[in-house]
């Protein structure tokens, strides 16, 4: 379907004795919103200024539309970039920073001008053009510097956490605009953050990154509901992972057997593991089943509350299993309530077995 | 006992409080007193007393309190004057625009191009000059500038020479730039190293070339610190008496040197006051000017 816009082949960037960036493989498409996570310090901003030239890879290649890159300068590259800090420029008005790169590309004063008007227009702050930068609100700011690395109507725009200094409420305004100029634009995105919450709302597909590796790449309900090992599931939040060795397993499904129990599993696209194999799974916890009695199913844990997190319409549970982990189970507050779980001491978690996700041990 | 010494701690607690209330003004005019005293004493009176004297007479080579324009009216008057003013704001405005200039290339190198370890010495062995007097270091350089020094000795080997740098405005040159940059490379290295290096990378982002970056982008961010730079090297070299003097040979006299000349000739006090009131009078609205365009909001 759609072409390859970049390509990462075989991609490390080593700074010093540090290797931020090791071997990675990956494609991003024309036209595609791509969102790039993981923890401080995985290597999600290294590899974002590769692309815009701010580094250079220490091995392998970064192709765009096929043609090399690793030795092109980053100003003789059209891969404008919103920093996490903006980085407008303090000198320069509202209407002068998004004048810059027209500038830089010699466009005559009177195109210029009416480019940049436009594209404050299309962002919704025209009326604050000839305004100082300083003077003006963190979202304008945002605009203008979208509008800045957008006026040369680029390929691709990175970006680089933009919304991380905003307050909730703008960054979903904020999220909802740049899904829409990104399908509007029919450009290609890719989008840098340590929020998953961000990257699943405006992704097309997710890369999760951890010490420099790629962990995952997938659309963010994959990732979300299959995640493919255990740092993915514990970075993608309310998951419980139960360890064990494989009893038997059939093209399909999987019986683990660990201190916890015996429990059926889906194996989903994986390859069938070895008998005796160490394993663990995945089971999200708002996929799961409470009940005050002990349900007549496979599947079926012994727990103990603990604490309980309130946020809303939604409810988080921290039970003790009885190995002594801690098992989250996510409800709707209503159902919880119909429940009357406040006076019992057991609490019994069941869920079925197509919902729990085999992954590799380790 | 416990009750006891529970009681002490907060008894004191409430002296200090109380006596905070009743000392904190007098510590507080007690703490400003110094700096006010010391400008009063070294910096308001003798400022005062600087242009009443200007206004003084001398007769039988002894000053005496009066309130004449002879001296004013006299010293403008004379051409001399003026051309010492002329020559000694042009020295140090040359001098300012060759300072900034070579040490631009060396601030911008200390600033982007190396290691903070790197730096840390580079501005510690730019501070060790100032540990060795001026007027040594003035000195040393007739070793290097005189016509039988070591740069006519080279040139000669090159069949050029002797040039004659001594007792020039050159020397003079020279000699200012032994005052003012080192101390002009570390101003200049900071208020480049402070810039936010997004802001450059952004520029470069966006399409514009390392040169074009420099005037577009680094020089406008860079400009108070660089302003207040070029100020100071302007005030040094402007006031300066050693280096025009030693390497300029004082002919013809910048206005440091007129002011000792009139004090020399007649004990002329009063008109020395004028010079140096007209000095600076000048100093004044150089340094205004120049910290008010480097703080002035961004006009166009």
């Amino acid at each position: 379907m759609a072409n390859a816009l970049v390509e990462f082949d075989s991609v490390v960037k080593r700074f010093g004795d540090f290797t931020a960036v090791e071997t990675m493989n990956f494609t991003i498409d024309e036209g595609e919103f791509i969102a790039i996570m993981g923890p401080s310090g995985c290597g999600k901003t290294t590899t974002l200024r590769m692309l815009a030239g701010l580094e250079e890879p220490s091995e392998g290649q970064i192709r765009m539309q096929g043609q090399v890159m690793n030795q092109v300068p980053p100003h003789e590259r059209d891969t404008p970039m919103v920093w996490q800090s903006l980085a407008l420029f303090p000198f320069l008005n509202a209407r002068e920073n998004v004048e810059f790169g027209l500038q830089m590309r010699g466009v005559d004063a009177a195109t210029r001008r009416r480019k940049a008007l436009e594209w404050l227009d299309r962002l919704e702050i025209g009326e604050f053009a000839e305004r100082d930068v300083s003077s003006l609100s963190g979202g304008q700011k945002q605009r203008v510097a979208l509008a800045r690395s957008l006026v040369t109507e680029p390929k691709i725009l990175l970006l680089d956490e933009p919304l991380s200094a905003l307050d909730a409420n703008l960054v979903i305004r904020m999220q909802s605009m740049l899904t829409r100029l990104q399908r509007e634009l029919g450009i290609t995105f890719v989008y840098v953050t340590h929020s998953q919450s961000e990257a699943f709302a405006m992704a097309d597909r997710v890369v999760i990154m951890s010490r420099g590796h790629i962990a995952q790449v997938g659309t963010p309900k994959d990732i979300y509901r299959a995640p493919a090992n255990r740092f993915v599931a514990e970075f993608v939040g309310r998951n419980n992972i139960i360890s064990g060795h494989v009893k038997s397993a059939t093209a399909k499904t999987v019986t683990l057997e660990g201190s916890l129990g015996t429990f059926k599993l889906n194996l989903g696209e994986r390859p069938k593991p070895a008998i005796g194999e160490a394993g663990q799974f995945v089971i999200a916890a708002d996929l799961v089943h409470l009940s005050a009695s002990r349900p007549k199913s496979e599947n079926v844990l012994e727990c103990s509350l603990i604490s309980e997190e309130f946020i809303g319409s939604v409810v988080t549970l921290f039970l003790e299993a009885p190995d002594g982990s801690e098992f989250k189970v996510q409800v709707q507050e209503r159902e919880l309530a119909d429940m009357d779980l406040k006076h019992t001491d057991k609490i019994f978690v069941r869920w079925a077995s197509e919902r729990a996700h085999y992954i590799c041990a380790g | 006992m416990p009750s006891a010494d529970r009681s002490a701690p907060s008894l004191a607690k409430d002296q200090t409080s109380g006596g905070r209330v009743a000392h904190w003004p007098v510590f507080k005019y007690a703490m400003r007193l110094p700096i006010v005293i010391w400008q009063g004493l070294f910096f308001i009176a003798p400022l005062i007393f600087m242009v009443a004297m200007s206004f003084f007479v001398v007769r039988n080579y002894r000053m005496t309190e009066d309130f004449v324009m002879k001296n004013w009216l006299k010293m403008m008057s004379r051409d001399y004057f003026w051309d010492s003013y002329a020559l000694t704001f042009g020295l140090a405005t040359l001098s300012t625009i060759v300072v900034m200039t070579v040490a631009f290339p060396a601030a911008y190198t200390l600033a982007f191009r190396v290691s903070d370890s790197t730096r840390r010495w580079a501005v510690f062995l730019l501070i060790i000059p100032f540990f060795t007097s001026y007027l040594v270091r003035i000195f040393s350089w007739y070793v290097i500038l005189a016509e039988s020094g070591v740069i006519n000795a080279m040139l000669s080997y090159i069949g050029l020479g002797p040039y004659v740098m001594l007792n020039t405005k050159f020397g003079t040159i020279v000699g200012y730039m032994t005052l003012t940059l080192p101390l002009v490379i570390i101003l200049q290295t900071f208020s480049l190293a402070n810039i936010d290096r997004s802001l450059i990378e952004a520029a470069h982002n966006l399409g514009c070339k390392p040169w074009r970056t420099i005037y577009r982008v680094i020089l406008p961010l860079a400009r108070t610190g660089l302003i207040i730079a070029a100020v100071f090297c302007f005030i040094l070299s402007f006031g300066d008496f050693v280096s025009p003097y030693y390497l300029g040979g004082s002919k013809p006299p910048t206005l440091p040197i007129l002011i000792i000349d009139t004090v020399k000739s007649g004990q002329q006090w009063p008109r020395a006051a004028v010079v140096a009131v007209v000095m600076m009078v000048t100093l004044f609205a150089v340094a205004f000017a120049g910290i008010a365009s480097a703080y002035r909001r961004r006009g166009s």
